[in-house]
Order: structure tokens, then C-alpha cells, then sequence
């Protein structure tokens, strides 16, 4: 029986996703005037690829095994930019474009965290019997 | 609405040749507790991975916070839902116990 | 990487922005010294040199385990040196009666720019502004986070 349905797990890598784009915008607006630095985005293809094509879980004999790495970790999801102009000392930051993406960012994960918290709220509302 | 076809009668196979195989309350007492474990693993399962996810939290070790919060509500519905269950099968049992026989 | 590290990022980015400005205005506070603490000729400008900072064990691992060997989200960014400006040429203002000036009676004077200077603050205040407002972000999220189930 399982009770948590697939959207819930989708949510937690797009939760996932979120945080590590969170982490590479704050690294390109540290490193906005730093020269010949290259600005960097998160892969929001690699984030979802296990959720798209269904992911494998390791049969741990001991509870310190380690997990399969379907999660997203900050290697794999982070790539540079393409299509980047450069200004004169070889920065490709375009710190506007990072602040809007900050602000969807922010209000993305937002939204998501809404949706999984409403998601086990209904849960427990209907193991509570609707009390 | 899309065509309805009905399946010709004679095309279903004829109880005889369907292979039977008699369940016992042996089986029903092995399936049961099968699943009993099992279900209980996972409790515990989840459980565990609550507390590995704390534990690295509090260590200040590499973890999301959203997906420590995550594991501990999932843990906890988990808990909860077994909870009940065991309330309501409980509740069942003792239904039958008062039956007079 | 910890949930904290991109506030660390962005500390680091806050520290290397107020040094930024520090040595600007050093640099307007001696706009007008003749002598530099060496003693050889007036005071030169300062600026910084920005670089990112290099991370630690655990994110050069987590680069040889991933598949295309990309880099991490990185570790935020550092003031690797400060140096002196040698190469935009000094002023020589003529001013005989100067404790300062030499056989003509030019005195040499700081390659300050005020202008250029004041530039080079707008950006950096700008700079902070904008990573305080990450730090901002970054923390209203974890806030959100911390209310799920409840």
C-alpha cells in the first residue's frame, strides 16, 4: 500500500531543484564582478530525469548502505550558461536576469512547499477521521 | 461514446479448466503476517530514515532542510496511519470476540 | 553541501564587496598624498582582484563522481590580492611653493580619478544590495521550508 503518491516525490526533487538553482544564483551574484568568471544555471532536465523515466532503489542489507544517487546532487545538475555575452573583464553575469530569476525562484519553491504541506495535511486530515 | 464491443459468451473459458488452488487458513495466516512484517518494516524503515536525516541536521552535514522536514512528516503519517489501522483492527477484533456464538 | 553553504556564498560575497569599498575609499581619502608610505612617489591607486574561491575536498569529489565532470555550484568568491595601480599615469600639477615638487616646480600627485572612483562605489554598493537580497531570499525560503506539515 503505498500512501504517498507519485506527485509527492515529484515534488521533492522539483524541491530539490529549486534549492540547487537557489545556490548556483547566489554563486553567480557573489561572483558578478569577479573576471573571467562564467555565469552558471541549473539543469532542470537532469533534475526531473528520474522522475520521468522511473528510478531504481538499492536493496540495503544494513541501514548505512548507501542509496542509489537518484537525488540531485550539486554536481550533477549545474552547467554553464550558453548564450552568454561578456563584458569587458570576461564575466558572463547578468546580475538583472539573476535577480528575476531569483524572484521566480523563490516564489517557485514557495509554491511547491504550499503544495507538499497541503498534500500531508490532507493526509493527516484523513487519518484524523475528518475530526 | 465509442463503439461497445462485447466479447463473444463462448470466449470466456469454462470454470473447469482454471487452474484452482484452495486457500487454506494456513495460507491466510502466512499471508497476513507476511504483510503484517512487512508493513511494519517500512514503518520503521521510515522511521529510521527520519532520524539518519535528523541527525545530519544536527551535525550540520549535507542535507537539504526541505528534505529533512519532508522525511520527518512522511515518517510521522506513516506512523500515524499504522496508528489507526491497529485501532481499527482492534476494534474489529473485539466486534468479533462479543458475536454470541 | 550543507543547506548553509549558499548563505556562506553569499557572506563571502558581502565580505569581498565591503573590502571592495574599503580600499575605495582609502583611495579617495588619499587623493591628495603627495608622499606614499615606501616613499617612492605619491600615493597609488588601489583596487582589488576578485576570484571565486576554491572549495574544499568534498565538492572536487562530488566533480570526479559526476558524469560529465561539471563544476559544483561553487564556493563563493575572494579578494585574492590587492594592487597597486601603476599604470594609469600620475598627475603633475605645478605648484612651486609645494614641500613636494621637484626641479620644475611640478609637484606629482595621486592617479586618483574621483569620478572613477565614485563608479567603481556605485557598482560595489550595488553589488551589496543585490547579495543581501539573495541572503534575504535564500533565508525566506528555509523559513518556508521549516512550516512544512504544519
Amino acid at each position: 500500500m503505498k500512501l504517498f503518491s507519485g506527485t509527492i516525490s515529484t515534488l521533492e526533487k522539483a524541491l530539490d531543484y529549486s534549492s540547487l538553482k537557489q545556490k548556483v544564483i547566489s554563486q553567480n551574484i557573489a561572483n558578478a564582478d569577479t573576471p573571467n568568471y562564467k555565469a552558471k544555471d541549473a539543469s532542470f532536465k537532469e533534475a526531473f530525469q528520474s522522475a520521468l523515466e522511473g528510478s531504481m532503489e538499492a536493496n540495503k542489507s544494513d541501514i548505512r548502505h548507501y542509496d542509489f544517487k537518484n537525488g540531485l546532487s550539486s554536481a550533477q545538475g549545474v552547467i554553464t550558461k550558453r548564450n552568454a555575452s561578456y563584458n569587458h573583464n570576461g564575466n558572463s553575469v547578468d546580475v538583472d536576469k539573476e535577480m528575476a530569476e531569483l524572484a521566480t525562484n523563490q516564489i517557485y519553491y514557495n509554491a511547491v512547499i504550499e503544495r507538499v504541506s497541503g498534500k500531508f495535511s490532507s493526509l493527516q486530515n484523513v487519518l484524523r477521521g475528518g475530526k | 461514446m465509442n463503439n461497445v464491443t462485447f466479447m463473444p459468451v463462448n470466449a470466456l473459458k469454462p470454470a473447469e479448466n482454471q487452474k484452482t488452488h484452495t486457500y487454506t487458513a494456513f495460507d491466510a495466516q502466512q499471508s497476513f503476517s507476511s504483510v503484517l512484517k512487512q508493513s511494519i518494516e517500512k514503518i520503521n524503515n521510515a522511521q529510521i530514515q527520519s532520524d539518519v536525516m535528523t541527525e545530519k541536521l544536527a551535525k550540520g552535514e549535507n542535507v537539504d532542510l526541505h528534505q529533512v522536514m519532508i522525511t520527518s512528516q512522511k515518517a510521522s503519517i506513516t506512523m500515524q496511519a499504522a496508528l489507526e489501522i491497529r485501532n481499527k483492527v482492534i476494534e474489529a477484533y473485539q466486534e468479533a470476540m462479543r458475536m454470541q456464538v | 553541501m550543507s543547506m548553509f553553504h549558499s548563505m556562506n556564498n553569499t557572506a563571502s560575497a558581502l565580505t569581498a564587496q565591503r573590502l571592495r569599498m574599503d580600499v575605495i575609499s582609502s583611495n579617495m581619502a588619499n587623493a591628495d598624498s603627495t608622499r606614499s608610505v615606501n616613499g617612492d612617489g605619491p600615493y597609488r591607486r588601489k583596487s582589488v582582484v576578485l576570484e571565486p574561491k576554491e572549495g574544499q575536498f568534498s565538492s572536487f569529489l562530488n566533480m570526479a563522481m559526476s558524469r560529465r565532470g561539471e563544476s559544483s555550484a561553487g564556493n563563493g568568491v575572494k579578494v585574492s590580492r590587492i594592487v597597486e595601480d601603476r599604470e594609469t599615469p600620475t598627475k603633475m600639477v605645478y605648484d612651486p611653493t609645494h614641500a613636494d615638487a621637484n626641479e620644475d616646480g611640478y609637484v606629482e600627485m595621486p592617479n586618483v580619478d574621483p569620478l572613477r572612483e565614485m563608479t567603481d562605489l556605485i557598482s560595489a554598493t550595488r553589488s551589496y544590495e543585490a547579495n543581501v537580497t539573495v541572503f534575504n531570499a535564500s533565508k525566506g525560503m528555509m523559513m518556508k521550508a521549516l512550516e512544512i506539515g504544519k
